[in-house]
């Protein structure tokens, strides 16, 4: 039966190749993917926004502000307009559907007027960084501005940078009253547990309007 | 002992609530007020501890004005008055000290008649029950020495008497009508209490009767979220090493490809050399 002699040593080949590329294919990924880092020294800093700063507000005749629309962080090159949050039926704090945008808690108060105002945006995507990204790169005394709809500028001090489990997240700390106008941006940080698809921390920058 | 045990009970969580953006930087808050119905307006002074130089100045303060809050290293200080331009290096009229710790806040008012005048510390809440607001008031009239104060059909306050605060009171958010009455006078005004804040209000001797000012203290999220925030999908993030066993199944068969081609092989052989 000659005719059989091809196939059968073609079989073994293929075997072969087989064994041969799957070998190569496990042996080339059992090194694990670094975290991406931002390259801060290739991003230029942006210029700190123009406009009209207010006042901080005085107890005695408190201002309404305005709704915020735009965030600048000119350090880290964050420049984004801000759409508007509320609370999943769950009761958590809904996120921007967008990776590239921030957006602001409607249950907070608003930038500038007295209390916590609370802005949020994504770290990443599922493929590259997220409008967030950069923010674990502020320190103490960084500055943040934020426009309202009425053309006003509120400028924010970073006062403290922090990461939490969210199995352990303090939310009196970020969400409870506070005697002056101060702002909370957050976005997730620490491990990714790639079985739930989630971080399994939230890093919070805390601020306070400059006087 | 049962209001000793429940005090202290109490004493426990309250001081569980400095801030972690105030409690990790060391800062707490303090405003200045002057609340002394018959004293002229004065100079107020705020100076750390350990530093003769005045660390906040407030020039010229009247009457029924109360400071936004100050953000100040936790610590040791005193507030001195003076009167309305005198030199900063005069004797104060009167002065106080108020030891700040990280997270609180504190509000220190020039109280009572001027011949009584004092410097009065108040510990302020920051803290309200979930979806309340809290309110207390600050009796600051002379004219009617003794007030009740009432919020919408709540009772806040009753013979309250001048250069006295009351305690802090929960009450459900919304705008509401606040009523002061006292011996054959009584002056309205509305206030809208949010979820999540903590108000003062002052009675005060206006121009014509009573007057009442409500501060907005501080706030918060009236509804807090829930937990974590969801913001991020990995794709910055590490990746450990993927599952070997898809690459180990392949390999095994190859093998089995492999083990087929060649046993044919060598049949075939065999038959051959058979023939």
């Amino acid at each position: 039966m000659p005719t059989r002699r091809p196939a059968a040593a073609f079989t073994l080949a293929a075997g072969l190749v087989v064994i041969a590329g799957a070998t190569a294919g496990l042996l080339l990924t059992r090194h694990p993917t670094p975290a991406m880092r931002p390259v801060a020294a290739g991003v230029a800093a942006l210029p700190a926004p123009t406009g009209p700063i207010v006042a901080p507000p005085q107890s005695s005749a408190p201002k309404p502000a305005a709704a915020p629309v735009l965030l600048t962080i000119p350090l880290i090159g964050l420049r984004t307009s801000l759409i508007t949050l509320g609370l999943t039926s769950s009761g958590a704090l809904q996120v921007p559907s967008s990776t590239a945008v921030a957006g602001w808690y409607t249950g907070s108060p608003r930038p500038g007027a007295i209390g916590s105002s609370i802005i949020v945006g994504h770290i990443d995507s599922i493929s590259g960084p997220g409008v967030f990204f950069r923010l674990d790169e502020l320190t103490r005394g960084d500055k943040i501005y934020v426009k309202r709809a009425d053309g006003t500028l509120v400028e924010f001090r970073v006062t403290s940078v922090q990461s939490y489990l969210k199995d352990d997240f303090p939310t009196e700390d970020v969400y409870g009253p506070v005697p002056d106008a101060e702002l909370r941006l957050i976005t997730c940080g620490g491990a990714f547990d790639a079985a739930t698809g989630h971080y399994l921390s939230n890093i919070v920058v805390y601020a306070t309007e400059t006087s | 002992m049962l209001l000793a045990a429940s005090a202290l009970l109490l004493g426990i969580p309250a001081a569980a609530t400095a801030y972690a953006s105030s409690a990790t930087t060391g800062t707490g808050w303090i405003r200045l007020a002057h609340l002394s119905p018959n004293t002229p307006a004065v100079d107020v002074y705020l100076y750390s501890f350990d530093n003769s130089t005045a660390m906040i100045v407030l020039h010229h303060v009247a009457y029924g004005t109360v400071s936004p809050y100050e953000s100040v290293p936790a610590g040791d200080y005193s507030v001195a008055m003076r009167a309305a331009g005198a030199s900063a290096a005069s004797q104060p009229v009167l002065s106080t000290s108020v030891t700040i710790a990280a997270g609180h806040a504190y509000t220190v008012a020039g109280m009572g008649p001027e011949s009584g005048l004092r410097l009065q510390v108040l510990d302020d809440q920051l803290t309200t029950p979930s979806g309340q607001a809290l309110v207390r008031v600050i009796q600051a009239s002379l004219k009617q020495q003794v007030v009740n104060v009432s919020l919408g059909s709540t009772t806040l306050a009753s013979g309250l008497k001048f250069a006295t605060v009351s305690s802090y009171q929960a009450v459900s958010p919304g705008t509401k009508t606040v009523t002061v009455s006292a011996s054959g006078t009584t002056a309205t005004s509305s206030v809208t209490l949010a979820a999540g804040t903590v108000h003062t209000l002052v009675v005060l001797d206006g121009a014509s009767g009573l007057e009442v000012i409500s501060l907005e203290d501080a706030s918060g999220s009236g509804q807090p979220p829930l937990g974590g925030v969801s913001t991020g999908f990995g794709g910055t993030a590490a990746h450990g090493p993927g599952s070997p066993v898809p690459w180990l199944v392949a390999i095994g068969a190859g093998g089995l490809l492999a083990l087929t081609g060649g046993l044919r092989l060598r049949r075939g052989r065999q038959l051959s050399a058979g023939i």
